[in-house]
């Protein structure tokens, strides 16, 4: 009896809280170790490469965070528009959203890169408008769709008597929506708000495929010009490995604020 | 047929400012059919091979054995916490690399782009239903579980019999909602070369300057089919509803 209580507590035990970066990181140090027996020189090759791999992994994070902060201004004007009661107001709204979370991220990218000129004309004056800045755009679109989401369902989770109580208290429903409604919805919109830029830092890699020389076109080009089955190995499993110390702690720390602040 | 009305249609077009010429061109329209096609094709069978993963990586998860556990959550992580993209190169230009030295010469490699692109987006998304499937497996009642144990049921039988069927039930609309953005992920196929609809457009639109009539055809074509999987999604969901279980 004992024994089966044992076996029932053990198999709807939550899964094991390891830290499974420890292991990775183990991993990888030892398939780098003997990457670097096997062929001595790539280590060298790699240091050679190293200034370039940093500044496309700079510009990974530079898109990523102008993405999300273009993305948040953006969706949260259009959520506040999804919840307008003018129908005409809230229908544009909800098909901007609709039509940005339904499209490919990449796809995005490339109306963005191949529909914008490459040019713009301000008056007499011609300004570049860069791939990497369109890339930028392809990513916000699609980002300030789901911040658009994120927020309605954050202001709809707020009772609606609260907006009853300050309507009676003479606030006006933007006043409402500033002082009363949004600084509860802060609360709630972080976890989802963190996980949604995990998300875009991972999609910045899809500028690659415009040309931008971001962290993997970098490491393409490397392991094409070095040409070498070690060195390519090394140079894809040090983005695979970039990538997930930025984003493994992001996810943690998400998953922690979503603990913390559940069933307030 | 379809030469009835096409002309028509990109007349139509025309008039509006659109360049639709490329349907008339009998190659590039089969050429473009081809890759809707492809998509479709690579969308079913990785949303296919992606709930089996799922559904053993969820089995590791919940198992109770460190040794099974462990790896499962390693690589739910891993999965979970690298691009895609980046998934997709490691896979195309390193480990086929390596398979092909295994077997002595790209010649002889009997795996495609298309063959990784299906591996690392089940992969991929197996470990996204695997968490939704997880959390599925710790929702069945304790109380139903140990009904199972008295009534002798092995630990694999539980979980074919009992916990499985309900994970999969609790777990549906997150399942859908991966089901979703997979389909949409299959446009990294043109990433290497793969002729899904992405990679067609491409082709073609290199060839022209109808860049934006291309983009709203390939915008139609993933709204389709993310609309068609939500609705089956649903229409699934309706069919397994169980009375007093879920929502």
């Amino acid at each position: 009896m004992a024994s089966e209580d044992a076996l029932i507590l053990r198999t709807s035990r939550v899964v094991p809280r390891i830290s499974p970066v420890v292991w990775w990181i183990a991993i990888v140090a030892l398939a780098w170790l003997g990457l670097a027996h096997f062929h001595g020189n790539t280590v060298a090759t790699l240091r050679v490469w190293l200034p370039l791999l940093a500044s496309g992994l700079w510009m990974n994070i530079l898109i990523s965070v102008l993405a999300i902060g273009i993305g948040t201004v953006l969706g949260i004007i259009v959520g506040a528009l999804e919840l307008s009661r003018m129908r005409w107001v809230s229908a544009p709204a909800r098909g901007y959203v609709q039509a940005f979370r339904n499209a490919p991220m990449l796809v995005l990218i490339f109306f963005a890169t191949y529909v914008f000129p490459f040019e713009i004309q301000v008056g007499s004056l011609y300004l570049p408008f860069p791939d990497w800045i369109k890339a930028t755009i392809g990513l916000a679109l699609p980002a300030s769709a789901h911040i658009a989401e994120i927020f309605r369902g954050a202001i709809l989770s707020i009772a609606s008597a609260q907006w009853e109580a300050s309507a009676s208290l003479g606030f006006s429903r933007a006043r409402t929506l500033r002082w009363v409604i949004l600084p509860q919805c802060v609360k709630r919109v972080l976890p989802p708000w963190m996980n949604l830029y995990a998300m875009i830092t991972m999609s910045t890699t899809l500028a690659s495929l415009v040309g931008v020389t971001e962290l993997l076109e970098v490491a393409r080009i490397a392991s094409n010009t070095v040409n070498r089955t070690d060195f390519t190995i090394f140079v894809y499993l040090a983005v695979l490995t970039l990538f997930f110390l930025y984003c493994y702690p992001i996810t943690r720390f998400t998953a922690h604020l979503e603990q913390k602040y559940a069933f307030h | 047929m379809p030469e009835s009305w096409l002309p028509a249609f990109v007349a139509a077009a025309k008039s509006v400012g659109l360049n639709y010429g490329f349907l008339l061109n009998a190659f590039e329209r089969a050429a473009w059919l081809n890759g809707v096609a492809v998509s479709v094709e690579l969308s079913l069978l990785s949303i296919a091979s992606s709930l089996a993963v799922g559904m053993a990586v969820a089995a590791a998860l919940t198992s109770g054995r460190p040794w099974l556990a462990r790896p499962a959550r390693a690589f739910v992580e891993l999965m979970r916490n690298t691009p895609t993209l980046v998934q997709i190169f490691c896979a195309f230009f390193v480990l086929n690399m390596l398979v092909s030295q295994v077997v002595g010469g790209p010649r002889n490699n009997p795996l495609t782009a298309y063959a990784w692109v299906v591996i690392v987006l089940s992969l991929h998304y197996g470990a996204y239903h695997a968490e939704a499937l997880r959390a599925g497996i710790e929702a069945v009642p304790k109380a139903m579980r140990e009904s199972a144990v008295s009534l002798g049921f092995s630990r694999r039988e539980r979980l074919l019999h009992i916990e499985l069927p309900l994970a999969v039930r609790f777990a549906w609309p997150s399942l859908t909602n991966n089901m979703v953005d997979l389909v949409k992920a299959t446009s990294l196929g043109s990433a290497v070369a793969v002729g899904e609809v992405t990679y067609a457009s491409l082709m073609i639109w290199v060839n022209g300057d109808n860049v934006l009539e291309l983009m709203i055809f390939v915008f139609l074509v993933y709204a389709v089919l993310t609309l068609f999987v939500a609705w089956m999604g649903a229409w699934v969901e309706n069919r397994l509803r169980m009375p007093g279980y879920g929502q």
